[in-house]
């Protein structure tokens, strides 16, 4: 028989978790708005009884744990729709300001190329006027101007991405040196079978800022430390220690990611780093390309053209070069394209020499519907360049917008799990003050009771 | 279930979602176009650089037909006067074959049909925008110079260049005659038998031999001038279906690239509307919770 001191000590174990639980409520409420917050709840247990013949006892009431509410489930598929949402979001800006240069239908390459023609055009009736020969010229000027300044556009954001790629790098350096300190922090406790709790809290929320910026794969090791990875396997963290990611310049400048002496910058695929060297290494070459091309083919054709006839001057010579031949390949020729022909009298509109001939300008015009690059005519292909960027930007919007839905559920059913209800705390809260004063009551009795055994009978409190 | 206490994010991103519709409607509203950025509608924004070519190339071909028209007209009315000329000058041979006229009489025809001849020339001579019109494709220089040596009393300075200019896709139209072919054609040089009709006339023989040639020359060149009327109708019949074409490519236009302003301007109240509603829902979700009851 335990008496009125156990009875004491019951009450005092009853005070002492109602204080416990609702320190926890208050660790709750105080992170409500924390990002990677998971409510925690105090999981408690009677104390193990007493027993005496055949009674058995209580002995109040133990805090087995304060335990984190979460579904590591649910945070992996986070961590993988934020590497999937993160890339496409990357994408996604890059893309649009890309194709704000290939907008208009009335200005650009494109009103250019037909612009050019068009002059051709005026040229013919009248092929001896230099003012018109001169608006040749000019068109041609315009033509290899905007050619000039959609490459250049490319190779400022080019660029751009090289210093997010760098800047990334250093982010994700930073973050995975956390997590290894957090990892070591958290194998000591875990080793304890003690509950890490918001350690965890803190190490999701990192890797969760990780998955923002590269394919991130987590393994958790067991004891509540993780093993990261990039999805091909190079190691970020393992076992408390970080391995840190390089950039080195490589051909052209473009920032490549190397781990050690590894270059696994192709293998990146999620997070704003994956997105920006997808669009980086992918679509503004493939951009630049088709630009190239098309320049190329159309200085070439048109020099050609203008081979094939003659000139203004007396006498009169075979026509040159309009626009600098482009370099071998056509790499490059949208940046390198310029108009050298500066004399209109040298444009080759005559067939036989005579001043009034038209006859080669037909040459020279039918340029416009002959197969200058990837077999199509000059405007059918930048239209189709048209078509390849905006159809890639909208895609890529859709995606965006999917990806978002998806991320929005899943950090709705996150919140649903983990996160901070005021109300329910609340509600704790008054359970906990309940439970708070009922336990003093207990003392209080105690007390009354104790001084009555004491001073036998006599109602006086024991000071 | 228990249900996410926390609906500020969802109700952030349907903020922003109904204000980026009203953005989308304005700028569309505010352009007039629908096809802002290729994004907006890829296959459209392909399908108008198309069309601001073809509406490039048609006011091009129109702006190149009223120039031919200019030329061609031009080209018409100067045969037109050559042949009255040339009919002046066989009544003057016709008259001079009157076996009753003196030698003076003959001398005085004779001096007039020289100056026919000189006018002739002149006429043969006429530039459109600083270009010798029948000089073939030699532009630069007169193409006919008196001559006293050569029969046909000028020689030729031109050549045969015929130009052909687009006025449409794949449709071309020859828009000169060479002098050659139509005053000095080989067998009915209307310069070969005015001259041989000065000297018959100065000789007093064979004048109506010389009309009668004068005339197959001045039938020939007639029948020549035909290709000029006919060139004209033929730039008349296409500036009318290039005209009509541009109405259409327009239409093209405004069905590709322009916005559908009831639509737009629906869209935009809409968004407006959905706007409202979710700032209101933001506004009312307040801090309020079982906390704010506890006393």
């Amino acid at each position: 028989m335990s008496g009125l001191f156990g009875s004491l000590s019951i009450a005092l174990s009853g005070l002492s978790v109602s204080q416990q639980e609702l320190e926890t409520s208050s660790n709750n409420v105080a992170n409500a708005n924390t990002t990677g917050y998971s409510r925690e709840t105090a999981v408690t247990e009677p104390g193990d009884p007493v027993v005496i013949g055949a009674l058995s006892l209580g002995t109040g009431v133990l805090l087995d744990k304060i335990e984190s509410l979460r579904d590591p489930i649910l945070e992996i598929q986070l961590n993988q729709e934020t590497q999937q949402n993160s890339s496409l979001n990357a994408q996604l800006e890059q893309l649009q300001q890309m194709q704000t240069q290939f907008g208009s239908s009335s200005s650009g390459i494109g009103a250019d190329i037909s612009n050019f023609f068009n002059s051709l055009m005026q040229l013919s009736p009248d092929p001896s006027n230099l003012a018109l020969r001169q608006s040749v010229l000019t068109a041609a000027g315009n033509l290899a101007t905007d050619f000039n300044n959609a490459a250049n556009s490319l190779e400022t954001q080019s660029s751009n991405l090289n210093l997010s790629v760098v800047e990334d790098v250093s982010q994700v350096n930073s973050l995975t040196s956390q997590l290894a300190s957090i990892d070591q922090q958290i194998s000591r406790l875990e080793n304890a079978n003690e509950d890490a709790g918001t350690l965890v809290d803190q190490q999701t929320n990192l890797v969760r800022q990780l998955s923002g910026l590269v394919d991130v794969q987590v393994i958790q090791t067991g004891k509540g430390g993780i093993e990261l990875t990039t999805s091909n396997g190079t190691a970020l963290v393992s076992e408390g220690q970080s391995f840190a990611l390089s950039t080195a310049t490589g051909t052209g400048g473009a920032q490549q990611v190397m781990a050690g002496t590894q270059n696994i910058t192709s293998s990146l695929a999620g997070g704003s780093l994956g997105g920006t060297i997808q669009i980086r290494d992918q679509e503004i070459p493939s951009i630049g390309s088709s630009l190239d091309q098309l320049a190329a083919g159309l200085a070439t054709a048109l020099n050609n053209a203008n081979a094939q006839g003659y000139d203004l001057e007396t006498p009169p010579v075979k026509g040159g070069n309009i626009f600098a031949a482009p370099p071998v390949g056509g790499v490059g020729a949208a940046a390198a394209m310029t108009v050298t022909m500066t004399d209109p009298s040298l444009i080759a509109a005559s067939s036989d020499g005579t001043p009034g001939s038209n006859g080669n300008l037909a040459n020279l015009s039918a340029v416009a519907s002959e197969a200058v690059a990837n077999g199509q005519t000059p405007i059918d292909s930048y239209s189709n360049l048209v078509f390849q960027v905006g159809s890639t930007t909208s895609n890529t919007s859709a995606d965006v917008d999917a990806s978002a839905q998806i991320l929005q559920q899943l950090q709705d059913e996150r919140g649903s799990v983990s996160g901070v209800s005021l109300d329910e705390e609340a509600a704790n809260m008054v359970q906990y003050q309940t439970a708070y004063q009922a336990s003093a009551r207990v003392i209080t009795t105690i007390n009354s009771l104790l001084a009555d055994a004491v001073n036998l009978g006599v109602e006086t409190a024991v000071q | 279930m228990r249900i996410n206490p926390n609906p500020m994010p969802d109700l952030l991103a349907a903020l922003n979602q109904t204000e980026l519709e009203a953005q989308q409607a304005t700028l569309e509203i505010s352009s007039g176009k629908s096809v802002n950025e290729p994004s907006d509608n890829p296959t459209a924004a392909a399908l108008l650089v198309e069309n601001n070519d073809e509406a490039t190339f048609n006011s091009g071909y129109l702006q190149d037909l009223a120039t031919i028209n200019g030329q061609l007209s031009l080209a018409n009315s100067t045969l037109s006067s050559v042949g009255n000329a040339l009919q002046q000058a066989i009544s003057l041979g016709v008259e001079a074959g009157d076996g009753t006229l003196s030698d003076s009489d003959r001398a005085a025809i004779a001096q007039q049909l020289q100056g026919i001849q000189t006018q002739i020339i002149s006429l043969a001579n006429t530039a459109y925008q600083g270009n010798y019109l029948f000089a073939g494709t030699a532009t630069n220089a007169a193409p006919y110079v008196a001559s006293s040596t050569d029969p046909s009393g000028v020689t030729y300075n031109g050549n045969e260049g015929v130009n052909k200019v687009s006025v449409g896709n794949s449709y071309q139209l020859e828009v000169n005659q060479p002098g050659s072919q139509l005053f000095s054609a080989s067998g009915d040089s209307v310069f070969l038998a005015l001259n041989n009709l000065i000297q018959a006339v100065q000789s007093n023989t064979g004048v109506g031999t010389a009309v009668t040639s004068l005339s197959a020359a001045t039938n020939y060149l007639s029948a020549q001038q035909v290709f000029y009327g006919n060139s004209m109708s033929q730039v008349e019949s296409e500036t009318t279906y290039l005209n009509a074409a541009k109405l259409q490519i327009a239409q093209q236009q405004n069905t590709l690239g322009a916005v559908d302003m009831a639509a737009a301007a629906s869209n935009l109240s809409q968004a407006q509307t959905d706007t409202q509603a979710a700032l209101e829902a933001i506004s009312k979700f307040s801090q309020d919770s079982l906390f704010n009851y506890l006393t």
